[in-house]
């Protein structure tokens, strides 16, 4: 009876690991492709799959600068944007999710419902609006209407008040009122401090947002000197590229590598904070 | 200095007056604008723009273009959703099993996670690249005798739809994963016990003490996916011509409206229109199905 159970465990688990290589399979195979291509001539490519990397990663490179890429460029554009809408996403936030756990005002409860109501909207349906806004103000094909709405992220003070619910010390706050300190200054001096983890795991799901998103750049971005990395890769599909296989995937690569390095090493804030950000309703 | 605790607390406002105002600005104000825009016949060239009342939305449901649109996001979505939550609630129940024993589970799922991080627009360009003609798949299947000849898989309509779903999940089951793993461990074992001692079968603790309980975590998972899904636009409008070729088949809502928007005349009152209808489809539908099955407590 008992040897039957555990060789049923055995017989079970043998079949979840392999359910489970199978999906790591085809999680990892594209990916794997995509840089091992980066490395290997246009020639390679045509003659076949590889899983090992080839020699060719400068050649690939020559070509892509040498048809007009800037990659450099967009690169700097959207580590710019993604920084500082990291920045404003998180400062602000933070500061949000604070008046409500830390002041009973009146409103409290109805704003707050009202943000997670926000979360459930499609807000961003608005583009179109938001473009002729944007267009009024000369603000359109300016880096100002990518980055100043992050102000307002409703999934953001979420987060952050979920964060602050469980590290915020009233007592330490009361403390620094009897020693004559602002309310600003204990948000920024003895809050902000305390809550660091929290704001770092925040500031990296608002980091790869910004770096990914596309389609806001898209629709506001129109000169080419101010393309951000997603849109130049979109003109990587074009003509000029066709048949420079080799060179179309080290463009991708360039993309994609810097955040498989910041997964590896912060992969546990972020798993962390995905849960975190759902979990507590 | 000293202020009275009531006094104080209106310090609440002045910490939450600038994501008030920037929401203002940056949210609510383009709603408003883009229901606006929807009722006039404005275009990017002209400076003239006339209240036209119904016809941008008259014009939508002309042909059958858009009623075509908001089917394919539908269906894209829901084909990529309900494996999605399946393989989510299958591998959590594998994770946690005390049975089991799984080994590196925090490993398995940040490998799954991975591609979430992944820049869409890179993504689409990559799996246009592995599905074209000349590419990597067409040589292994050609070679291994699965297929005669190469094939133009994205002219294909049902292996191009095929392949956005598959792609759309390949992006978000990670996640889905997480966010349902994170919901199973913070049940009570003290509940598992109870049921054993009960005798239940480990199906019976599935469906009698998993599943209401993850309840809130499934609706959660359910309702954002669904605001994503209905503006899905980086994969299909990037895996082919940016039009949803083959046929219209991977044509969604977010594609249509850009079509409008950048069309010669830009007709960006034509585009509003599109997600005006969108946003109130959705919203309906994410706010019903919040309200319907929350707990009524």
């Amino acid at each position: 009876m008992l040897n039957s159970y555990r060789f049923n465990t055995t017989l079970m688990r043998v079949f979840v690991y392999m359910v489970l290589i199978l999906i790591l399979i085809v999680t990892i195979v594209p990916i794997w492709l995509l840089i091992v291509n980066a490395t290997r001539s246009t020639f390679e490519i045509q003659q076949g799959i590889s899983f090992l990397p080839s020699t060719h990663l400068l050649d690939n490179y020559g070509v892509l600068e040498g048809r007009g890429m800037n990659l450099f460029r967009g690169f700097g554009n959207s580590l710019f944007i993604a920084v500082a809408t990291t920045f404003i996403t998180v400062y602000f936030a933070f500061m949000a999710a604070y008046g409500v756990v830390v002041y009973d005002f009146p409103g409290k409860k109805l704003f707050y419902g009202f943000i997670i109501l926000l979360v459930l909207i499609p807000l961003q349906l608005s583009i179109v609006g938001f473009y002729q806004f944007m267009s009024r103000f000369g603000l359109t094909d300016n880096y100002a209407s990518l980055i100043l709405p992050a102000v307002a992220s409703a999934g953001a003070v979420f987060f952050a008040k979920q964060y602050l619910d469980s590290v915020v010390i009233r007592e330490l706050i009361d403390a620094a009122r009897i020693d004559g300190a602002s309310e600003f200054g204990i948000f920024h001096r003895i809050m902000m401090p305390i809550a660091v983890p929290g704001a770092f795991t925040l500031a990296i799901f608002a980091f790869v947002a910004s770096w990914n998103n596309f389609f806001n750049a898209f629709i506001l971005i129109s000169s080419r000197d101010k393309y951000t990395l997603p849109m130049l890769i979109q003109t990587l599909r074009g003509d000029m590229y066709r048949t420079e296989y080799g060179a179309i995937y080290l463009g991708l690569a360039i993309t994609v590598v810097p955040i498989i390095i910041i997964y590896a090493v912060f992969s546990r804030y972020i798993v962390s904070g995905i849960a975190m950000g759902s979990v507590k309703e | 200095m000293n202020l009275t605790l009531s006094k104080r607390n209106y310090y609440g406002y002045l910490f939450i007056a600038p994501f008030v105002l920037g929401f203002l600005i940056f949210g609510l104000y383009p709603v408003y604008n883009t229901f606006y825009l929807s009722f006039t016949d404005t275009t990017l060239m002209s400076r003239e723009a006339n209240f036209v009342g119904l016809q941008n939305f008259q014009r939508l449901f002309a042909d059958d273009v858009f009623t075509n649109a908001v089917k394919n996001t539908w269906l894209i979505w829901l084909l990529n959703f309900i494996p999605q939550i399946g393989i989510a609630l299958l591998l959590s129940v594998w994770f946690t099993s005390t049975r089991l024993k799984i080994r590196a589970v925090g490993g398995w799922r940040a490998t799954f996670f991975l591609p979430n991080l992944l820049m869409p627009a890179a993504i689409a360009a990559l799996f246009f690249s592995l599905f074209s003609f000349y590419g990597p798949v067409n040589q292994f299947l050609v070679r291994a005798g699965i297929l005669p000849e190469a094939m133009h898989f994205l002219q294909n309509v049902p292996i191009t739809r095929s392949l956005v779903i598959f792609i759309q999940w390949w992006i978000w089951f990670g996640q889905t994963i997480i966010i349902v793993m994170a919901g199973m461990t913070a049940i009570p074992i003290s509940l598992y016990e109870a049921a054993m001692v009960d005798g239940a079968s480990s199906g019976q603790m599935f469906g009698r003490i998993t599943l209401p309980l993850l309840k809130p975590i499934l609706i959660f998972i359910f309702v954002t996916s669904l605001v994503g899904g209905m503006q899905m636009f980086d994969i299909p409008f990037l895996l082919t011509d940016g039009r949803g070729s083959p046929s219209s088949s991977i044509m969604t809502n977010n594609i249509l409206m850009y079509l409008k928007f950048s069309s010669s005349r830009g007709h960006i009152g034509a585009a509003s229109s599109v997600g005006v209808l969108v946003f109130i489809m959705t919203t309906i539908v994410a706010l019903g199905i919040f309200y319907f099955l929350r707990d009524r407590d």
